[in-house]
């Protein structure tokens, strides 16, 4: 399957190299980048399940509005785009139920 | 309109509603008022618990009717409010919780609801999301909760299929004349040879249309709601003081209430929440239900609820005006309303009704007077 | 504890940071609150925290945000950051929620100043993950320096359409397609309005060039159609639209083989405080949908209570500022600390630019505006409100039933009763309805609640001992 990513652009100094825990496997990231920009740049696009259809769905405002983007952040849900990326972070895709 | 209805409700929450589908379903000619849409005020936005353990004792043995009929939504209403039998917990936390439960237990026990006391180990096996501080628990297997906004769909349907006519965003301002009743409205005269008043929190206003005084406190109860969560419960959990209530819906969401007053105006229509309040309240759950603190709040409302001065029903015939009938203040009124309703219609209807109705001169300030009708 | 002050204002945009700025210039004690950690409101975002220009290329809104964030760094302020309001109440209680807990704020005054949402209206496909709105195209941009994919089809109305194409394309990306639901014709008026203002006249001129050179292919009066994931990778189903949005009968094309879409339809104000407040609104199809009735600085039908930017009405970040400073200039009149003179003395410009601003972002709104035929238009299968999967074909059915207002709607459908709490719908919705009802007035607007957005009940609830609280007395038996 080709890798549908995010691209981070050339030119610019970013944050420390960091390392996310999602759903048990490691990915990259840098330190101070918004968790759902870094998720996308990881190509994990698919955050929640949709509720009654079952479709996947993933970060659509990244401004706080659609609630697409609420993930388990070291045990608690919370707004993928309004969460900076720390070191160590652990993530659960759980989706809703 | 020049068609003189058998009979006119005004206030389309669940006792209105109820009433217009009963009588009409017994051949009555119905027209059903009401301001806003079908049980859109208290009726559509309560909590939906319906529980023995809250419910004032003597109206048990009415709740425990309702209870049945509202586990059998589809049948007789013909439409589903997404009814959930379930156990049913009340919890005691501390020494003086444990007195007050065993108390109240035993007395609603003796009105005819089967609620045992367990320890708050068996507790948690019924309910393995309780937290670990219970000391003891009312355990009731009559329990469980309608999805509240779905009765305006049901009962739109019912009343409709039951031929009422429905007078949706039709304000009542008065009543002209008592013999055949003409109520005014904003959309002209209705005219009806019976008149039912079942305006919620507003039949002390209506009331005065016919000079009676019967004073109403205004309750603002506060809910809230998360979002869908993966399951956190199975039972509808209160607790020993009556102000809790929480269940989870099959969806997912869970419905946090228990009486928390808001601020609200019965004149303006315009209530609203209480911070403070509602930060208690959800403190209270997630003592109750520790892993609900993981879920977010997604929305707090309020809604008006009436209550007379002793907390008894307003139901039955408007003393000294003929074929007037007021239906209403009914404590744990959602629970309660389709079966009291049934037996007010009863009485409409020219039947005994199968139980003593809670007739209101008791709550009567000044003695009605059919004179000071204009 | 509850903090008081003279005035607060909710958001930290260009707004509400120049009510702030403008309100504390005159004397007042102002607290800012936002839910980001920087100043800067959605067109003058900070950057992430960690990210640097390796090079001088900083854009004009960049540069315009460092010296909004200066000036506020520099001001008696009291910016309150990473805290959102979930509740306005009485006279004007604030209450906010963040990883440290609650805090309260309570003024006399308060100036909403929230901004707006972005539009999207549905079509197959719109749920998709790797489908974003257009301003989040613009965030990631702008704030993480990222582009959305390689290969990244940029679709909807609007000026954001070129900028986002040009900024992708700029970075490094392949602009697969822009797709514009405006016709040339639309945009050639437009820009002849646009030529009063140079500058911006100069700067879109700048970034359709671009986007000429690279040879990114514009389908004007052209809309998404639907989109389909195959192989991992999403394929777009275009075709043309008429002046309504209505789709044309004609050929439709795909592209294939695309990362990701950037797609929106303009902006809805966001009008939560100032509803929940009780203050009167408007339905203003120009300017995005329900607004607040103002007066001329600014000042709602609550006493007490202004609005300034977006959240009355699109009109842009320029006209922002302005209505801001107007709103904080009358919150200091009304609160005493400028006198009548100083204060017509002080508005007369901003007054004068603000009607001159608004001219012209008449222009600019005309595109974004809502196009009923695009809603009629939604496909009975398409997902409406996303959080809880609600189909156009459910709400019409509601409708049939007897749904005669969104509210209504809402209880027979849970449309809007997910976690966004219809902010992502609420204005399709309210078209949708309308479509029966007759009109956006009839069709209503969604009862606001707190709160404002989701919170953690973890948030609220802080630490507490069960034997402190204060529990009010039992219910009689
Ligand atoms: C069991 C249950 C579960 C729920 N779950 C969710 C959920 O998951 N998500 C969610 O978002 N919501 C949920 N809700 C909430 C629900 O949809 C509404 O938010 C709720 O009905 C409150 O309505 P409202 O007042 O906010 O708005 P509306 O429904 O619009 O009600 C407006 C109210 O104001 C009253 N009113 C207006 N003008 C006047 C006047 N002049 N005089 C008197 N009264 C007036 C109307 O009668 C009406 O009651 C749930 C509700 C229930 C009962
Ligand atoms: C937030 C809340 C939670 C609750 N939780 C529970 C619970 O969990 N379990 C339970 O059993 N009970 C509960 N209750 C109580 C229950 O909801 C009420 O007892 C019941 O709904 C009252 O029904 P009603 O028909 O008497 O009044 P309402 O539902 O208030 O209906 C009265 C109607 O009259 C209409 N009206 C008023 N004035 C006019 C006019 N001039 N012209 C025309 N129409 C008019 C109003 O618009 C309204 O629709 C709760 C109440 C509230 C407010
Ligand atoms: S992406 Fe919409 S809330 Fe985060």
């Amino acid at each position: 399957m080709p890798d549908r990513v995010a691209v981070r652009m050339a030119g610019y100094q970013r944050g420390a190299t960091v390392q996310l825990i999602v759903d048990g496997r490691t990915i990259a990231a840098h330190d101070g980048e918004m968790l759902a920009a870094a998720l996308m740049a990881a190509g994990l696009w698919r955050l929640r399940t949709s509720p009654r259809n079952g479709t996947g769905r993933g970060a659509f405002c990244l401004m706080g509005v659609c609630q697409e983007c609420a993930i388990f952040v070291d045990g608690r849900l919370q707004q993928a785009c309004s969460v900076e990326v720390r070191d160590g972070m652990h993530l659960e895709l759980r989706g809703a139920p | 309109m020049t068609t003189t209805f058998d009979l006119i409700v005004v206030g389309g929450g669940i006792n209105g509603a109820s009433v217009a589908l009963f009588c009409a379903r017994a051949g009555m000619r119905v027209a059903l008022i009401e301001r806003d849409q079908i049980c859109r005020g208290a009726s559509g936005v309560n909590a939906g618990t319906l529980t023995l353990q809250m419910t004032r004792v003597a109206l048990i043995p009415y709740a425990l009717e309702a209870h049945a009929m509202w586990a059998n939504a589809p049948e007789w209403l013909g439409h589903d409010v997404g009814v959930v039998v379930c156990d049913g917990l009340s919890l005691a936390f501390t020494e003086g919780e444990e007195e007050l439960l065993t108390y109240r237990a035993a007395r609603r026990r003796e009105a005819g609801a089967p609620i045992e006391i367990i320890t708050g180990t068996e507790a948690q096996g019924i309910e393995p999301g309780l937290g670990a501080s219970v000391r003891v628990a009312g355990w009731c297997p009559i329990d469980g909760f309608a999805n509240a906004y779905l009765t305006g769909l049901a009962y739109r349907r019912a009343l409709v299929e039951a031929g009422v006519a429905l007078l949706e965003r039709t304000i009542a301002r008065g009543v002209d004349e008592t013999e055949p009743f003409v109520v005014n409205t904003d959309r002209g005269p209705i005219r009806g040879r019976r008149l039912v008043i079942a305006g919620g929190v507003w039949i002390e206003p209506m009331l005065a249309w016919l000079g009676v005084t019967l004073p109403i406190k205004v309750l603002i109860n506060q809910l809230s709601v998360t979002e869908r969560v993966a399951p956190v419960m199975r039972t509808q959990v209160g607790i020993a003081s009556g102000l809790l209530s929480l269940k989870q819906y099959p969806h997912g969401t869970v419905v946090i209430g228990g009486g928390w007053q808001g601020w609200g105006n019965r004149e303006t229509g315009r209530s609203g929440i209480v911070p403070d309040s509602i930060i208690d309240n959800v403190r209270l759950a997630c003592h109750a239900i520790p892993a609900l603190a993981e879920a977010r709040l997604a929305r707090s409302w309020t809604g008006f609820e009436a209550e007379t001065a002793d907390v008894l029903p307003a139901v039955g015939p408007v003393p000294g005006i003929p074929e007037a009938y007021v239906c209403g203040s009914i404590h744990s009124g959602y629970t309660s309303a389709p079966y009291i309703a049934k037996l007010l219609a009863q009485c409409i209807l020219g039947q005994e009704p199968e139980r003593l109705l809670f007739p209101i001169d008791r709550l009567i300030l000044q003695p009605a007077s059919a004179a000071t009708v204009s | 504890m509850v903090v008081e002050t003279d005035l607060v204002v909710v958001g930290a945009g260009p707004a509400g940071t120049s009510a702030a700025l403008a309100a504390a210039n005159a004397g007042l004690g102002v607290i800012l609150i936002d839910e980001a950690r920087e100043a800067g409101g959605q067109v003058y975002r900070a950057p992430a925290r960690t990210l640097k220009a390796s090079t001088k290329t900083r854009d004009r809104d960049a540069v315009v945000g460092v010296r909004l964030r200066a000036a506020l760094d520099r001001s008696s302020v009291r910016f309150e950051r990473g805290l959102r309001v979930w509740s306005i109440g009485e006279r004007f209680r604030t209450d906010t929620a963040g990883p440290e807990g609650v805090r309260t704020f309570k003024a006399p005054r308060l100036i909403a100043a929230g901004g707006a949402f972005e539009r999207t209206v549905p079509f197959p496909g719109w749920t998709l993950p790797g489908v974003m709105g257009l301003a989040a195209a613009t965030i990631l941009l702008k704030s993480e320096a990222m582009l959305p994919g390689r290969r990244v089809v940029i679709a909807g109305c609007g000026p954001l359409l070129a900028a986002v194409a040009a900024k992708v394309s700029g970075g490094g990306g392949d602009v697969a397609a822009v797709i514009d639901m405006a016709s040339r014709r639309q945009w050639a008026s437009v820009m002849l309005q646009l030529a009063t203002r140079f500058n911006l006249l100069r700067e879109g001129a700048g970034w359709v060039l671009g986007l000429a050179r690279r040879r990114v292919p514009i389908h004007f009066a052209s809309t998404i159609r639907r989109i389909d994931e195959a192989d991992g990778l999403l394929s777009v189903e275009i075709g043309p639209v008429d002046g309504k949005g209505r789709a044309r009968p004609g050929r439709s094309s795909l592209i294939n083989d695309v990362d990701a879409v950037a797609v929106g339809h303009g902006l809805v104000p966001g009008v939560e405080i100032t509803r929940l407040a009780g203050a009167a609104h408007t339905y203003d199809r120009l300017r995005g949908g329900w607004v607040p009735v103002l007066d001329a600085m600014g000042r709602t039908t609550i006493e007490g209570l202004y609005a300034a930017g977006d959240g009355c009405g699109i009109r842009g970040a320029l006209s922002a500022a302005t209505a801001g400073t107007l709103a904080g200039l009358a919150a200091a009149g009304d609160a005493g600390a400028l006198d009548p003179d100083t204060l017509a003395s002080k508005s007369e410009p901003q007054l004068k630019e603000a009607a001159r601003l608004d001219r012209f972002s008449a222009a600019v709104s005309d595109l974004l505006a809502l196009r009923p035929g695009q809603v009629a238009d939604i496909a009975p299968d398409t997902v409406v409100c996303r959080c809880e999967d609600v189909r156009r074909a459910d709400i019409d059915a509601a409708i049939a039933d007897g749904a005669a207002d969104v509210n209504q709607l809402k209880h027979f459908t849970r449309c809007g009763m997910g976690p966004c709490q219809g902010r992502m719908c609420g204005d399709v919705v309210g078209e949708l309805v309308a479509l029966h009802a007759g009109s956006r007035e009839a069709a209503g607007a969604w009862t606001p609640r707190p709160p404002l957005r989701p919170v953690p009940l973890a948030d609220l609830i802080g630490s507490y001992s069960y034997n402190d609280m204060p529990i009010p007395k039992p219910v009689p038996l």
